[in-house]
């Protein structure tokens, strides 16, 4: 995986974010369309695609797309 | 004499390792009553169990309930029952695209299923006594469900129709059948829930309850008044628990 296409797929899982809206340094908590909800499918999308766990906690130290792909990179190795 | 004891009363509670069920078995044991504990992990299993009240009917069995032969074995092993708590659960928040079968099997199979086997089998094995009170942990989410809990909520809406059906098909022992139907309350599943949802989004939730969230004993307090005699006209309901949270008013 790269991380284009990791920001591809929660383009597609998240309906409120347009193709090609995010960046690696886009903080998706900062973003006008986010909310609770977004949490619950971001750590389901990576559970199902990655089959990596994603905790509320990890959501919220994290700054950036960058930051959480960095997060299950490493843990897809373990 | 007062009604609201558990004295001569014998009551299996599953799910008794931690959270509610343990507490649960706490106050049996304080109100009088014996109990028999069952729960998978046979260390913590043993720490219920030591921290109940010393009584010479208190009894532990490790049983993995998913599994059909520990089921059937704990059956067999069970006194006469004057009660029971299901208390086993556990809460998983799925958005509903992410649905799976393998998910709704592992939700359904530990919320709903496991209750329904474990009762017919110790009706078929008439291990309940006359006027024996069965109590099932729902939530209030069975009628008041939340984003993510379309398995969790489905599971509690689906226990509340069974006790109900419970209640119908055994009213002419004197057997009673209810639910508690609790909001949040702080438990190891409640710390786990800290862990997956946001605490931002957590202690937004936890503000909007009047009485503050819940303790572990006040759900077991409610457990005890439905396994007393004190409830004997109560059957077939659901009482809600929630510190006036689905007041709305905050």
């Amino acid at each position: 995986m790269d991380i284009k296409d990791f920001i591809n797929k929660i383009e597609t899982e998240i309906d409120e974010f347009e193709e090609g809206s995010l960046k690696p340094e886009t903080n998706l908590r900062n973003t006008s369309a986010w909310t609770s909800m977004h949490a619950l499918i971001l750590i389901a999308l990576i559970d199902t695609e990655y089959n990596v766990t994603i905790t509320g906690e990890d959501l919220r130290t994290i700054t950036s797309i960058e930051d959480l792909y960095n997060i299950v990179k490493e843990r897809t190795r373990q | 004499m007062t009604p609201f004891h558990l004295h001569n009363k014998t009551i299996l509670v599953t799910g008794a390792s931690s959270g509610i069920g343990k507490q649960i078995a706490i106050s049996i044991c304080e109100m009088g009553g014996n109990v028999v504990i069952t729960g998978r992990d046979e260390e913590r299993l043993g720490e219920t169990f030591a921290a109940l009240k010393k009584n010479d009917g208190n009894l532990t069995i490790t049983a993995d309930l998913l599994d059909k032969d520990n089921l059937s074995d704990l059956v067999t092993k069970l006194p006469l029952l004057d009660g029971i708590v299901h208390c086993a659960g556990i809460v998983k928040p799925y958005p509903v695209k992410f649905l799976s079968e393998e998910k709704i099997f592992e939700t359904f199979q530990t919320n709903y299923n496991i209750h329904v086997l474990l009762m017919a089998q110790i009706t078929r094995q008439k291990k309940l006594n006359r006027n024996a009170s069965i109590v099932f942990l729902s939530s209030i989410s069975a009628a008041h469900p939340h984003k993510g809990g379309a398995l969790y909520s489905g599971s509690k809406a689906a226990i509340e129709s069974f006790s109900k059906v419970i209640a119908l098909e055994f009213y002419s022992q004197g057997i009673r059948s209810n639910c508690i139907s609790p909001a949040m309350v702080k438990t190891p599943m409640y710390e786990y829930a800290e862990k997956g949802a946001s605490k931002e989004t957590l202690d937004e939730h936890v503000n909007k309850y009047p009485l503050g969230v819940g303790t572990t004993s006040d759900i077991s307090n409610t457990a005890v008044f439905l396994l007393s005699d004190a409830s004997k006209w109560i059957t077939g309901i659901s009482i809600t628990l929630d510190g006036g949270f689905l007041l709305g008013g905050i």
